[in-house]
């Protein structure tokens, strides 16, 4: 009887022993919550409207998974030849839910932030209708000027803390800007 | 010829007469004799090893007899009581240490600059600030690091990560140059960085040193202060408690400041410990931390940014010079506490435990929208436990070794709050293994060596997969290595070592489970969830002889190393995202060879005026692909010539040296890999002086170090920043100890 006893003991004991050690899964220090990338910007829209609001285009760059396996979908409306659109940028991170507004938070650094939009093979000038708290272009807002029918591509580039002052930054090129480039794009631009 | 202290003849000893060009040579009991010589006046030039060589007139008239005195450099010994007969723990393997006065001389560099001294030891370094030990070309996951005897766990897997630790915890730094897993454990591949444990003193009176020291360079600052003593009325028992602190502001390279470069870092360690003829037990606990910044101009956003860097030849940015440090930083502290009992089982056997506790916090801040540049990007926390028990014993009268069980359970939590996905996921580790190491003195000359070691790790990531789905893989590796050495003493002055040793590294989760944008790298890098343990065999041949009667010393390794599952990153396409396109690099696996050779050689030319030469060369292969393997050290060569004048009054053990230090262009490189070429040669002059001032209790000890004296603008290959800027210019530190107390 005595020894029965003792064995049994043994065996709880050594169950119990064996029980604490398997951890449960939620309850495991290790495992992680889940994580809002809050530093990604996936969706790059350009709004463009002309002169008494006739027309809406719109170009999009969306890369819904971020920096994740997904290509980009890049979309990109014909602009009409021989006018002037009043163009706003947007940038959002649909990573998370819902969509953040990076615009606003370009807006309340912009004086560390120039977009630069590079044009070629197209007709299409572009000039900046926005400034920071220097006087100094940020790049939200721009006025472009579109020729004759003709394709080419555009490149918008976002820069931090680029050299504003230097050599031709403040109208657009971006030889001497410096800075990091937290965005780089590229859309087809096609002009009827 | 006879010593002047001891009155003992000096066997071997040298005599030259420089006119007539004569020489002779003492014979066993110190006799000598030059015959046929004309009566005349000569100068007589006689030396000996470790002695200071004295020059006398004679004037000759008939046949005469002269004795001459030789004072012996070396210290006279304390008495020293022998308790036990210290087996080399280093049999077979090729191995070479930086002293305490070696470690002085490096005052004001990091533990990788400081080592990078021995032949063959390199550093990868990241910009002015980081340096990584490298050895015969592998660093990082490939060179462990034992701190005081234990693992050092401290996100080694990094490039731009550096030892988190104060090499003034301890008074040694030894690097074994080999593949070492039988006696380390997993990683020992490259080589191991060992700082030694302190020897504690026993009984006594307190002693200890102080240091403040100040670099031109950054305008540095910083000390060190050292504190030991025995206790009274318990023999056997001793401590130490032991401090360091530095900072320093940018560096600036020769033509520009380095802005973001400053560093503060501080440290301090306590250890008591008690030993007797049976019983021995010590406690260890330090405490390390540093805070630096990381280039500025290294910052960069794409791959236009890079080609505009390395295009550019200049920093984007260039700031005047602060002692701030702003984002992109790093922020780091490593705990390190150790408990060691020993007690000697019979009068032939000991068994010693030993227990280590490590805690690593790294932060890494970036340069963030909204306000978030004071949240850090990266927020990692690493707790570490190691456990050894260890049977060292004697076996008849020419056996001994050791045999004993290591066990390491290791968790890694990514802090939450980041808001960036992970750069290396949540995981648990842990690995057991038994191992066992025999010396066997084969004859007065020959001591060979062989070991073995069995280990087996388990790892369980937790980590949320591209589609956010919480998945828990688990691996398991079994490895084992083996070692075969043998130490041969050829002659009384030559020395011959040759080791064939295996090592092992099971693959690191960053090799398994990258997935995304590094965007220190400027890639995005993929992990290989199917890649298995790297296996190394390393054969090491190691000959050092004293030549030309002890005037001369010379030390060549020859090695050459197979590693089987190599894992490293090969491009692989290009993948857009919203910052442009960027490479693509896979986590992969090859079949790597790669061989060297370290050189050292001391001369003295005459007097206290001696030659030392320093070279090495690698060349790493990747087998499978036929090519160079990236990032491996190119050939080097140091010539130093030092002066070190006799003892005068109160002044001792001076020496003044100038080196040249000669880096030669890499040109062993893979194609394609690299966004740029290979830097080319460049040379830096260097200068040291030292000088030690007795006083009436103590010593004084003035040095001086000057680097890159002609403000050389240059850039190294094994610098990860060399896309961005040059590497350090002029730099000149200057320090003071004042050393009291015995026991030192």
């Amino acid at each position: 009887m005595e020894k029965r006893l003792t064995c049994m003991t043994w065996l709880l004991a050594g169950t119990i022993i064996l029980a604490s050690c398997k951890k449960p899964k939620d309850d495991d220090p290790i495992t992680p919550p889940p994580v809002n990338e809050e530093e990604v910007i996936n969706r790059i829209t350009l709004h463009f409207h002309s002169s008494h609001d006739a027309e809406h285009k719109h170009f999009e760059f969306h890369d819904a998974d971020g920096d994740g396996g997904l290509a980009p979908v890049i979309t990109a409306d014909t602009l009409s030849h021989d006018s002037v659109y009043n163009v706003e940028l947007e940038l959002y991170n649909t990573t998370v839910s819902p969509a953040d507004n990076v615009t606003e938070e370009i807006e309340d650094e912009h004086n560390v932030h120039q977009f630069f939009f590079q044009v070629s093979g197209a007709n299409a000038a572009v000039a900046y209708a926005d400034t920071d708290d220097n006087g100094l272009p940020v790049g939200l807002q721009t006025v472009w000027t579109i020729g004759a029918a003709s394709d080419g591509t555009l490149t918008v580039t976002l820069r931090h803390d680029p050299d504003k002052t230097a050599p031709g930054v403040s109208g657009g090129d971006i030889t001497n800007a410096g800075g990091e480039t937290d965005l780089e794009v590229s859309f087809p631009l096609m002009i009827e | 010829m006879i010593d002047d202290h001891d009155r003992e003849p000096l066997a071997f000893a040298e005599l030259y007469l420089p006119e007539p060009g004569r020489h002779a040579m003492a014979d066993s009991a110190g006799r000598f004799a030059i015959t046929g010589l004309c009566a005349g006046t000569y100068r007589v030039r006689a030396a000996h090893l470790g002695c200071e060589p004295v020059e006398r007139t004679v004037t000759l008239r008939a046949d005469m007899e002269i004795d001459i005195r030789l004072e012996h450099h070396a210290q006279e010994l304390r008495e020293a009581e022998i308790v036990r007969n210290r087996p080399d723990e280093h049999v077979g393997q090729a191995n070479a240490q930086v002293d305490k006065a070696a470690m002085e001389r490096g005052s004001g560099r990091t533990l990788g600059e400081m080592i990078a001294v021995i032949p063959g030891v390199t550093a990868l370094n990241s910009g002015p600030t980081i340096s990584k030990p490298m050895v015969h070309g592998l660093a990082g996951n490939r060179v462990l690091v034992l701190n005081q005897g234990i693992r050092q766990e401290d996100q080694q897997w990094g490039g731009e990560h550096a030892p988190n630790l104060d090499p003034f915890s301890s008074d040694r730094i030894t690097v074994v140059k080999g593949a070492a897993s039988v006696q380390y454990g997993s990683d020992a591949i490259g080589g191991v960085v060992i700082t030694e444990p302190v020897e504690l003193p026993r009984e006594g009176p307190l002693g200890g040193d102080v240091r403040g020291l100040g670099t031109l360079n950054g305008r540095g600052f910083g000390g060190n202060a050292l504190l030991q003593g025995g206790v009274k009325g318990v023999s056997g028992l001793g401590w130490r408690v032991q401090g360091s602190g530095r900072s320093m502001g940018d560096s600036r390279a020769a033509r520009y400041n380095l802005s973001n470069t400053g560093m503060h870092e501080a440290g301090a360690s306590a250890s008591m410990g008690y030993r007797d003829h049976r019983w021995s037990a010590s406690v260890f606990a330090s405490w390390y931390t540093r805070e630096l910044g990381i280039l500025r101009a290294a910052h960069i956003g794409n791959l236009t940014d890079l080609q505009n860097a390395i295009d550019s030849g200049e920093p984007w940015y260039i700031g005047d010079r602060t002692r701030e440090i702003d984002a992109p930083r790093q922020a780091v502290a490593h705990l390190l506490a150790k408990a060691e009992a020993g007690y000697a089982v019979t009068e032939r056997g000991r068994v010693v435990l030993t227990y280590g506790y490590q805690a690593d916090d790294r932060q890494e801040y970036d340069i963030r929208r909204g306000g978030r540049s004071t949240t850090p990007a990266l927020d990692l926390h690493l707790v570490t436990h190691t456990g050894d028990a260890v049977y060292k014993h004697w076996i008849g009268k020419r056996v001994h070794g050791k045999a004993g069980f290591s066990g390491v359970y290791q968790e890694n939590i990514n802090v939450p709050g980041t808001g960036i996905r992970p750069l290396i996921p949540n995981y648990r580790k842990q690995s057991g293994g038994a191992y066992v190491i025999e010396h066997f003195t084969v004859a007065e000359k020959l001591e060979i060596e062989a070991g073995a070691r069995i280990e087996w790790t388990h790892l369980l990531v937790v980590k949320y997969d591209m589609n956010d789905v919480l998945i828990r893989p688990e691996h398991d590796f079994l490895n084992h290595a083996f070692s075969a050495g043998a130490n041969w003493s050829v002659a009384d002055s030559a020395r011959a070592r040759f080791n064939l040793s295996s090592a092992f590294r099971p693959p690191h989760v960053s090799e398994l489970y990258s997935e995304g944008l590094h965007h220190g790298a400027a890639a995005i890098e993929i992990g290989d969830p199917t890649l298995g343990s790297e296996r190394a065999y390393k054969a090491v041949l190691d000959l050092e002889s004293a030549l030309l009667h002890g005037r001369a010393r010379a030390l060549i390794t020859a090695h050459a190393a197979r590693i089987n599952g190599f894992i490293y990153l090969r491009p692989d396409g290009y993948e857009l995202t919203v910052r442009g396109a960027f490479p693509v690099l896979n986590y992969v696996a090859t079949d790597a060879f790669i061989t060297g050779l370290d050189a050292a050689f001391d001369l003295r030319i005459a007097g206290p005026l001696t030659w030392r030469l320093r070279a090495s060369t690698v060349r790493g292969r990747d087998l499978v692909h036929d090519e160079w393997l990236f990032q491996m050290p190119s050939d080097r060569l140091e010539n130093t010539i030092a002066l070190a004048p006799r003892s005068k009054g109160d002044w001792k053990d001076m020496e003044i040296a100038v080196t040249s230090n000669l880096v030669l262009e890499q040109q062993r490189i893979p194609a394609g890999v690299d966004f740029t070429s290979p830097p080319p040669t460049y040379h830096l002059l260097g200068l040291s002086a030292s000088a030690t001032r007795a006083l009436r209790k103590g010593e004084l000890r003035f040095g001086l170090r000057g680097s890159n004296l002609l403000n050389a603008a240059y850039r190294d290959y094994l610098d990860r920043f060399r896309y961005y800027a040059d590497a350090r210019g002029i730099d000149i530190a200057l320090w003071i100890t004042y050393r009291f107390g015995g026991n030192n």
